[in-house]
This record gives C-alpha cells, sequence and structure tokens, in this order.
C-alpha cells in the first residue's frame, strides 16, 4: 500500500484528520521515549528525582493515549472509513494501547531506579542493566520511525532485535539467580535489579507489538503471533 | 506603425487590388475578389501553421517568408533561445546552491507553515536520518518527536533549543528554527555534543579545582594563624609570617571569587525570585567597614525602599564588591557617597567616591576578569581582579546595567540601574 493512497479522499479535511491522528500518535511516541530516557538516566545516574519525575510524568501519557482513542472512535462513527483508512484507526487505536503499556514499564522503572540511588551500586554500575536499556531504546525508536515512515523493512529489523532482547533477560535473570544464593544480604537489590530487567523486556515485546501493526498497515496482513520466519516470507510475498 | 506592417498592409492592397482588375477585365468581379481573399486566406493560414510549429519548440526551419512573417518567426526564435539560456542558468545556479548545501556540516530543513518538510540538505540525513525519497512533504515532528521541540516548533520562546541526538548515541543536537518568507521555517540543526561536553568538563573543572584547593588553603591559614599568635615566635619572623598570612588570605578570596564567578557561569537554573530587601543590605555592608579603620568615610543616601526580586547572595556580591572597591581607592580623608533611588527605567543604586580614579582608556575593560588598571596598585590594595567581573554577571542575570564614569585623581561613579520588573514595593513587615 502506498502512503499516498492514504490521501485519495473527496474530503480534504478527513485526510487532515487522519494525517493528525496520525502525528498525535508519533508525538504520544515522543512522550514515551522522553519518559524512558529520563527512567534510564535516574538509573545510570542514581538520581532518585527523576526518577520519581518519570512516575508524576506518566500521567501526560495516559491522557493523550484518552484522546487519542476519542478521536478515532470519533472517526470511526462520523466517517465510517474503509480500506486503508480503516487499518490505520485499528493500528492506531492498537499502537496508543503498547505505548501507554510501555509508558507505565518506564514509571516503574523509574522507581525502581529512585529505591536503587538509595543503597550501594556495584562496581558495574549495572552494566547488563544499561545494555538491555540501550538495545530497547534503539526498538522503540525504531518502532516509531517504522509507524512515520510505514518502513516495512525497519518493523521486521525490529521484530528481530526482540530475539536478543529476550536473550539478554534471561542471562540477566539467570545472573541475579547466582547473587542472591551467594550473598542473601543482597535480595533486596537484585531483585530490583531482576524487576527492571523485567520491565525493559517487557517494553521490547510492546515495542515488538507496535511493528507488527505497521506491518498490518502497510500490508494489510495481520502478522502477529507469526513465526519470524513466516513473517518474513509473509511480507516479501 | 512599423515598417513591416505598412509593408504588409501594401502588399494586401497590390494583391487584391490585381484581383480587382483581373474581375473588371473578365467579368465575375465578385468570383474574382473572393477567390483572391481565399487564396491570400490561404497563405496566411499557411504562415499561421508555420508559427505554430516554431512555437511549440523543437527544430523547425520555416520556409521562406516575406517582411511581417520573416521578423515574427525571428521574434520567436529569439525568445526560444532567451528561454533555452535562462534555463541553463537556473540549473547551474540549482546545481551550484545543491552542492554548497551539500557540504554544509549543518544542517538545514525547510518547512512550511504545518511544519511539513520541503526540502533537506544531505547534512540533515546523517545528523538525523532524514530519508530523501520518503520523507518529503511529513510534519518534522514525526521524525524528531521530543516534546520540547514540538512546544517549540509551535512558539519559538527562546532562540536555540537543545534536545538529546537521535541517532542512538549520547550527542546532543541543536535546533534553531527562522522564520523567513511568507510562512516558511527554516530549521537548523547542529551537533553540539562537543560544545555540551566542553562546557561540562570546564565547569566541573573549575569547581573541582577551586574546592579541593580549599582545603589545603585552609590548613596553611590555620597554621598561620597560630604563628602569629606565638609569643614566642623569634622578631625577624614576625614580617615574613604576616606577609604569608596576608597571601594566604588573598589566595582565599580569589578562590571565592572564582567559586562564585564559575556558579554564575554556569547559571543554568533560573535565578530564583526572592524578594531581598536592598536597604537592610546596604546598611549591613555600609556597617562592616564602618568598623575598620583609616578608610575612608561611607555615607548614605537611601531614598527609597522598595525590595528587588531576584538572588539574594547575587545581589549581595554586586553590592558588596562596588562598595568595597570605592573603600580601596579611595585615601582615608576621601569621600564615599551610596545611593539608592528610583528612577524613570526602574531603580537606580550608585557609588560615588574621591578617590584614585580610573583612566579613561581603561574604564571599558575594568570589568574583564583579572584586569587590573595597574597591577601594583590594586595587589597592594588587596584585589582579586575578579571583582567587577563577578558584579558585571550578577547584574546581567538580573537585567540591569553598569554604567561607569571616573576621572584620575578626582574619583569614580559606578551606577546600575536594576529595570522595573525587578521591583516589588515595599509592604509593611509585621
Amino acid at each position: 500500500m502506498e502512503l499516498e493512497q492514504l490521501g485519495q479522499h473527496i474530503s480534504r479535511s478527513f485526510n487532515e484528520e487522519l494525517e493528525q491522528i496520525r502525528n498525535s500518535v508519533l508525538q504520544m511516541g515522543g512522550l514515551v521515549e522522553e519518559q524512558f530516557d529520563c527512567a534510564l538516566k535516574a538509573l545510570t545516574d542514581a538520581d532518585s528525582e527523576v526518577g520519581l519525575q518519570v512516575a508524576q510524568d506518566d500521567v501526560k501519557i495516559n491522557q493523550m493515549e484518552l484522546a487519542i482513542d476519542e478521536e478515532c472512535s470519533r472517526v470511526l462513527a462520523t466517517r465510517a472509513p474503509a480500506a486503508g483508512d480503516l487499518r490505520l484507526i485499528i493500528a492506531t487505536i492498537k499502537t496508543i494501547t503498547d505505548l501507554e503499556r510501555i509508558g507505565d514499564e518506564a514509571e516503574k522503572i523509574g522507581a525502581l531506579a529512585a529505591r536503587l540511588a538509595t543503597v550501594e551500586r556495584p562496581r558495574t554500575n549495572y552494566r547488563e542493566l544499561r545494555n538491555l536499556a540501550r538495545h530497547v531504546k534503539d526498538m522503540i525508536h525504531g518502532s516509531l520511525d517504522a509507524f512515520a515512515r510505514l518502513d516495512v523493512q525497519l518493523a521486521l529489523d525490529v521484530v528481530k532485535a526482540d530475539n536478543e532482547v529476550d536473550l539478554e533477560y534471561e542471562s540477566i535473570y539467570r545472573q541475579s539467580i547466582t547473587f542472591m544464593m551467594e550473598d542473601p544480604r543482597m535480595i533486596s537489590r537484585v531483585m530490583d535489579v531482576t524487576w527492571t530487567a523485567r520491565a525493559l523486556e517487557r517494553i521490547g515485546d510492546h515495542s515488538k507489538n507496535i511493528c507488527e501493526y505497521v506491518i498490518f498497515l502497510a500490508h494489510g496482513k495481520d502478522v502477529r503471533h507469526s513465526d519470524l520466519r513466516n513473517l518474513q516470507s509473509e511480507v516479501i510475498k | 506603425m512599423p515598417g513591416r506592417w505598412i509593408s504588409q498592409i501594401v502588399f494586401v492592397c497590390i494583391w487584391l487590388g490585381t484581383f480587382v482588375l483581373l474581375g473588371l477585365w473578365f467579368d465575375g468581379l465578385g468570383w474574382w475578389l473572393f477567390s483572391g481573399l481565399i487564396l491570400y486566406l490561404i497563405h496566411t493560414l499557411r504562415n499561421l501553421y508555420s508559427l505554430d510549429q516554431a512555437l511549440r519548440g523543437g527544430k523547425y526551419t520555416p520556409p521562406q517568408m516575406e517582411g511581417l512573417w520573416a521578423e515574427l518567426f525571428a521574434e520567436v526564435e529569439k525568445l526560444k533561445t532567451n528561454s533555452r539560456n535562462r534555463k541553463k542558468r537556473y540549473n547551474r545556479l540549482l546545481r551550484e546552491v545543491k552542492e554548497s548545501t551539500g557540504a554544509l556540516h549543518d544542517a538545514g530543513i525547510i518547512l512550511n507553515s504545518a511544519s511539513e518538510i520541503q526540502w533537506f540538505n544531505p547534512a540533515a540525513t546523517r545528523l538525523i536520518g532524514l530519508d530523501p525519497k520518503t520523507d518529503i512533504g511529513k510534519r518534522i515532528d514525526n521524525f524528531l518527536r521530543h516534546p520540547d521541540l514540538v512546544k517549540h516548533l509551535s512558539n519559538p520562546q527562546e532562540e536555540f533549543l537543545t534536545i538529546p541526538s537521535v541517532r542512538g548515541d549520547k550527542g546532543q543536537l541543536s535546533i534553531q528554527v527562522i522564520p523567513y518568507g511568507k510562512s516558511q521555517n527554516l530549521a537548523i540543526v547542529r551537533d553540539v555534543t562537543k560544545e555540551v561536553q566542553l562546557e561540562r568538563t570546564r565547569r566541573d573543572f573549575v569547581a573541582n579545582a577551586s574546592h579541593e584547593l580549599r582545603s589545603p588553603l585552609t590548613v596553611i591559614g590555620g597554621y598561620l594563624d597560630a604563628l602569629t599568635d606565638d609569643e614566642g615566635l623569634p622578631d625577624n619572623w614576625r614580617n615574613p609570617i604576616n606577609e604569608m598570612e596576608r597571601q594566604a588570605e588573598r589566595m582565599t578570596q580569589i578562590l571565592h571569587d572564582l567559586i562564585e564567578l564559575a556558579k554564575l557561569d554556569s547559571g543554568e537554573s533560573p535565578i530564583p525570585n526572592e524578594s531581598v530587601n536592598i536597604v537592610n543590605m546596604i546598611r549591613l555592608i555600609a556597617h562592616e567597614f564602618s568598623d575598620k579603620k583609616d578608610i575612608a568615610r561611607v555615607r548614605l543616601n537611601l531614598n527609597t525602599d522598595v525590595f528587588l526580586s531576584g538572588s539574594e547572595p547575587s545581589l549581595y556580591s554586586i553590592f558588596y564588591n562596588l562598595i568595597h572597591n570605592a573603600v580601596r581607592f579611595t585615601p582615608a580623608e576621601g569621600e564615599i557617597l551610596c545611593t539608592w533611588s528610583l528612577i524613570d527605567e526602574g531603580v537606580e543604586f550608585s557609588v560615588k567616591d574621591s578617590g584614585i580614579g580610573i583612566p579613561e582608556d581603561m574604564i571599558s575593560r575594568i570589568t574583564e576578569r583579572f584586569f587590573r588598571v595597574d597591577p601594583g596598585r590594586s595587589r597592594e590594595l588587596g584585589g582579586t581582579g575578579l571583582g567587577l567581573a563577578i558584579v558585571k554577571h550578577a547584574l546581567e542575570i538580573h537585567g540591569a546595567k553598569l554604567n561607569i564614569e571616573s576621572k584620575i585623581g578626582k574619583g569614580s561613579l559606578f551606577t546600575c540601574v536594576f529595570p522595573k520588573e525587578r521591583i516589588i514595593a515595599h509592604t509593611e513587615e509585621l
């Protein structure tokens, strides 16, 4: 599907409404990206103030989700869109749900970072978490760029990257268990690290979902719950 | 009427005249005239056809024509040649513009009133990742999604906006949006990672160095203090010890000034809006100096009791440094007058002294850091060279202006005017 086909409407204002909806999704995405960056900063700089700030700002993301949802419902009711437009609305509604969940996970990371800031930090300064976080950040960014450009190839790359993220999470999880067994006094801190890693892994999953919606939007093929190999062959066809 | 038209009309007259004559000679004047006109019409249509072909462009060599038509064709050929040359010129200009913008280090993006991307140079692809194949016509905030940028686009408050880089690294981008034309905007994006880093390093260095140097100095000062109090100290050591104490004192003062300047410099956070009682402040400072002996008399002329809104420590630096300077450079018999009064532009504080004055050519330079009019004179009198730099900086962040007048041997007048916005009318405090 060509992006231009989205624009062939009799009524020009309908076109603008859809553009506005697309733009608001990306605005919400920008907000979520910033929240994620702040949560990460709170973790690496041991800054509890920033961590708590993230929790407060999550309200804005929730508000945006409600606003965009309402706008989509209105368009469905008044314009009765079809084909590409309908796919856009459907994909938007699903995307903002995942974005809002990413925001929630970022809020959790912020809270955990605020707590971790008050206890002794390991020599590595949570290097594995930061590494995992960098991959996840790229995934969020990639999924939003894919949405902006309807770039199917980029979407596929992000979906692939989720496997890496899952593996990294697994290794952090196993490492945590070892730490807890070695020194039970560290259990509280290590648990927090594990929860943080889990939140990061969940964000990766949500980004992957967004990419699946992008592929759906671009190709009209619902590729959720597909194996990666099937996904690629489906799309290349 | 141009010559070619006259000749054409003459030709038509002769042509028709001939047919009239033929008609008169051979009966059927009407038919002869009619055929004459038809023939002329066909001839004219044929020429029009050639003209049409020539105008369409491409190579078309017209058949030989007479007067009027030949000149028309010449005109058309001239137009075509001009148009061709102009196109060549424009293409060359366009190519040069493309090359030069391609060489630009910074990214330039042209946006229309709806913030949609109209055009961007190759640096934009490098810095932001814009794709020339797909991104034209899309809104810029679909790709640069930072919330601060969105606000900035619709309502540019400050000149520059710094946001984290979108290329995944820890860089920083500086964005400047410049409106031009009817409703277009030019967005310039620069990679300022190095500058930000440098600024941070500089600030950290000054802060660290100052703090690190403080502790050893305190130790030295402490021991020197103990030595001066020691009665058993040999006489020939008294002067050296006193001198060392003075120098240690001076170093402490310099460090203090450096730290203060560094704090003012970094100026990241907006200054607080504390309500500061200036009259009390001036009185306190004057009182501090009245305790000292061998200095000029400090008189106060406080004509108003308005408060100022700003940062209390910074404001204190201003008043303290100005009065301190006056005290330092005025002999004991001299006079110092401090005035605090309301004026049209706001509220004014001035310090007038009858001291040694400042040479005229140096007046513009005395607010430079570490600048001394005469290194000999102010070092003796205990200066660091930073006092006025601090005053100037502190005044700037409060939006105030400094004016200096001075005459060698007669004295100086330092005036600062604080803007109306900073004035808080004094209310009776319980």
